[in-house]
C-alpha cells in the first residue's frame, strides 16, 4: 500500500513535469495574449505525429525528434497566428472559441487523413527500461521527459527574464498600451508568443512518443490536462506551474493504481473543478 | 416589435417553411439515404435550436450537450431494456434525469461564479467524465453496444424499419422548442437572461437573481437534450458510451456561435444549412478519403467565424430586409417601413 501509493509518487512526479512543459505553453499563449485556445491538447496530438513520421522515416530515436518537429511546430504557429489568431484578437472569446474549435477539427480530420485512425506508435525507445533503488522502480523515459522538460521551462523562465523579446512579451502580458508606447510591435511579439507556445508541444510530443501512443482524438486528454494545470497554477510563475504539474501528474497516476486506469480523467476533472469552485485564480496565480 | 402578433410576415414564413418541412420526407420516401439526412439535420436543429436559450440568451457557452442527450439515451434504452418502459414515457425521464443533473451541475457552477472560459471547460470535460464513467460501469453495458430490443410493436418500442416516424417526432419537437424559445424570450427570464449576457453585475445590482436565472436556462436546455437522446437511442437502436460525444457537443456550440447568439432562428438556419453541407460532403468525398469532409467542413466554420463574426442570421436578415425595400419600393414607391428584430 504505502510502497503502492510511494511509486504513484514518483511516478506522477515525472510526468507531472512534462504536463507543465505542456501547460507552459498554453500559459504563455493565454497570459500574453489573453487568447482561448481551444486546440492547444491537438498541437501536442500533432507534434506526436509529426515525431512518430520524422522517427520511422529516419529511424530516429523519439527524443531526438524535436530537432525537426520544434522549428516545423514553430512554423506552423506563426502560420496559425497570422492567418486565424491575429484576426480574432478584437473579437469576442466566442470567436476565438469558434475559430480554435474550428482549428481543433481541422486538425483532428487532418489526422486522420494522413495518418489514419488507428493508434501509432515508434519502436522502443534507447531510454526504456527501468532504474531500480530499494523496491521502487524509475522509468528511465519518464526520468529523461521530466529532465528534459525542467531544461526547457528554465530555458522559458532564462528568455522570459533576460531577452529582449521575453520582456517584451512579459510587458505585453501586463499592459498592451504602455509596451506599444515603448516600441513592442505587438503583432510580432504575439506571432513569437504563440509560436513559442506551439513549439513546446513539440518537445512535449518527442518525450511523450518516447513512451505512448498517439491517436486523432488524443488531443482532448492533454488539452484537459494543460487548462487543469494552468487553473492550478494562476498565471506569472513558473515554479508553480511546475508544482501544479506535478500534483496533477500524482493524482492522475493515483487515480490509476487506486481505482481504474480509466479513471485518470476523473481524478484531473476534480482538480480543475475543486480549483475553479475555491480558488478561481489559482495557487500560485498574481493576477 | 410586432412579434406579439400572431400572423405577422416572420410567422407567416415560418408556417410555410413548416408546412414545407413536413412534406418534403413524402417525395422523398423510398429514398432511406435522403431521410437518414434529413433526420440527421432535425436532431442537430432541434439541439442547436434548444443550445440558444442557455448560450445565445443566457451567454453561457454550454458544451456539454453530449453529456445531456447521453443521459437521456441511457435513461430511456436503459428503462426499455430492464423493465420494457415505452420510450415515450422514457425519453419525457431521461430529459428530467438531464434536467435534474444539470441542477446538480450548475448549482454550484453557478453559484460560485464559474463564467465565460472556465464555464466553456469545464462543461466540456464534463462530457468525457459522464464518457468514463459510463464506461467503467458495467451495469448499462460498459464498453460494450447494449441493443434495444425489437420484439414488442414497433410503435411501443419507438423502434421503426423507416425513418419517418422519427422525422416527424422531431419536427414536431423543433416547433415545440422554437415555441418554447420565443416565448422565453419575451418572458422575464428571457430578459433577464439577455441583460445578463450583457452585464452580469449591473443585473445582480438591479435585483435580478442571475444564478436563478441562469440555472433555469441550463435545465431547460438539458432537458431538451435528454428528449432527444432518448429518440437518439432508439434511432440508432443501441446504446454506447460513446453517446457522450465532445466532438458533437462542441458542435452544437458552434453551430449556435456561426448561426447568431441570441437568435432564434440562427442556430436552426446554420443547423440546417451546416449539416446538410456536412453530409453532402460527407456522401461526395468519404468514399476516398477518411476525414476530408471533416476538414473541409471544419475550414467553413472557421472562414464564417472569422468574416461573420455575428453569424449567419444578420446576414440572412439584412439580406431579407433589402429584398423586402426593393419590394416595397416596388409597390409603394418608397422604402416599406422595414420591420426590426
Amino acid at each position: 500500500m504505502i510502497e503502492t501509493a510511494t511509486q504513484s509518487v514518483i511516478t506522477g512526479t515525472m510526468m507531472g513535469i512534462i504536463y507543465a512543459l505542456i501547460a507552459l505553453g498554453l500559459s504563455i499563449i493565454f497570459g500574453v495574449m489573453n487568447v482561448v485556445n481551444f486546440a492547444h491538447g491537438d498541437f501536442v496530438m500533432l507534434a506526436m505525429y509529426l515525431s512518430f513520421t520524422v522517427g520511422t522515416l529516419f529511424a530516429w530515436d523519439a527524443v531526438i525528434t524535436p530537432v525537426i518537429t520544434v522549428p516545423l511546430l514553430f512554423v506552423f504557429g506563426l502560420i496559425t497566428y497570422y492567418l486565424l489568431i491575429d484576426r480574432t484578437l478584437r473579437q469576442m472569446y466566442v470567436v476565438q472559441l469558434a475559430v480554435t474549435v474550428g482549428l481543433q477539427i481541422l486538425m483532428r480530420s487532418a489526422a486522420l487523413i494522413i495518418w489514419q485512425a488507428q493508434p501509432r506508435a515508434l519502436q522502443y525507445s534507447f531510454i526504456q527500461g527501468n532504474i531500480e533503488i530499494g523496491p521502487y522502480s524509475i522509468l528511465t523515459s519518464r526520468l529523461v521527459g521530466a529532465v528534459v522538460s525542467l531544461i526547457f521551462i528554465g530555458g522559458i523562465a532564462y528568455f522570459l527574464n533576460k531577452t529582449w523579446s521575453g520582456k517584451a512579451m512579459r510587458a505585453a502580458s501586463d499592459d498592451l498600451d504602455v509596451a506599444s508606447l515603448m516600441g513592442v510591435n505587438y503583432h510580432r511579439t504575439y506571432a513569437l508568443t504563440f509560436a513559442i507556445g506551439a513549439a513546446l508541444t513539440a518537445v512535449a510530443g518527442g518525450l511523450l512518443m518516447s513512451f505512448q501512443q498517439t491517436d486523432p482524438q488524443g488531443g482532448v486528454r492533454f488539452g484537459l490536462l494543460s487548462w487543469c494545470v494552468l487553473a492550478l497554477a494562476g498565471l506569472g510563475s513558473l515554479p508553480g506551474l511546475i508544482v501544479s504539474g506535478i500534483i496533477v501528474g500524482i493524482a492522475e497516476t493515483f487515480a490509476i493504481s487506486f481505482i481504474d486506469p480509466r479513471a485518470r480523467l476523473l481524478a484531473v476533472y476534480a482538480i480543475f473543478i475543486l480549483v475553479l469552485w475555491l480558488r478561481p485564480r489559482g495557487l500560485f496565480g498574481r493576477k | 416589435m410586432n412579434s406579439k402578433r400572431l400572423l405577422n410576415q416572420r410567422n407567416l414564413l415560418m408556417l410555410a417553411a413548416l408546412i414545407l418541412a413536413a412534406l418534403v420526407p413524402l417525395a422523398f420516401r423510398s429514398d432511406q439515404y435522403a431521410m437518414i439526412l434529413m433526420t440527421t439535420v432535425l436532431i442537430y436543429a432541434v439541439l442547436a435550436t434548444a443550445w440558444n436559450i442557455i448560450g445565445g440568451m443566457a451567454g453561457q457557452l454550454d458544451l456539454a450537450m453530449g453529456a445531456y442527450l447521453g443521459l437521456g439515451a441511457f435513461t430511456a434504452g436503459t428503462l426499455l431494456i430492464r423493465w420494457s418502459i415505452t420510450p415515450w414515457i422514457g425519453m419525457f425521464l431521461g430529459g428530467l434525469v438531464s434536467m435534474l443533473f444539470a441542477m446538480l451541475i450548475g448549482f454550484p457552477l453557478f453559484g460560485f461564479k464559474i463564467k465565460e472560459l472556465w464555464y466553456a471547460l469545464t462543461s466540456s470535460a464534463l462530457v468525457t467524465v459522464m464518457q468514463v464513467i459510463f464506461l467503467m460501469w458495467n451495469g448499462v453495458g460498459g464498453p460494450t453496444e447494449v441493443y434495444l430490443p425489437t420484439r414488442i410493436s414497433p410503435l411501443y418500442s419507438l423502434r421503426f424499419n423507416t425513418y419517418m416516424p422519427y422525422y416527424y417526432i422531431l419536427l414536431v419537437l423543433l416547433v415545440v422548442v422554437i415555441i418554447f424559445n420565443n416565448r422565453i424570450r419575451y418572458s422575464k427570464l428571457g430578459y433577464s437572461l439577455l441583460a445578463l449576457g450583457e452585464d452580469e453585475d449591473a443585473v445582480e445590482v438591479l435585483g435580478v437573481n442571475s444564478q436563478a436565472s441562469k440555472l433555469k436556462a441550463l435545465m431547460i436546455y438539458a432537458f431538451v437534450c435528454g428528449i432527444v437522446g432518448g429518440l437518439y437511442a432508439c434511432i440508432y437502436g443501441y446504446l454506447h458510451p460513446s453517446f457522450f460525444s465532445t466532438n458533437m457537443s462542441t458542435e452544437i456550440a458552434i453551430l449556435g456561435i456561426v448561426g447568431g447568439l441570441g437568435i432564434t432562428y440562427g442556430p436552426l438556419l446554420a443547423a440546417v444549412l451546416l449539416v446538410s453541407f456536412r453530409e453532402y460532403l460527407r456522401a461526395s468525398l468519404g468514399g476516398g478519403m477518411e476525414g476530408l469532409y471533416l476538414a473541409v467542413y471544419a475550414v467553413i466554420l472557421i472562414l464564417i467565424a472569422l468574416f461573420q463574426p455575428r453569424g449567419l442570421a444578420p446576414l440572412v436578415n439584412s439580406g431579407y430586409r433589402k429584398l423586402q425595400t426593393f419590394f416595397g419600393e416596388l409597390r409603394h414607391g418608397k422604402p416599406a417601413d422595414v420591420e426590426s428584430h
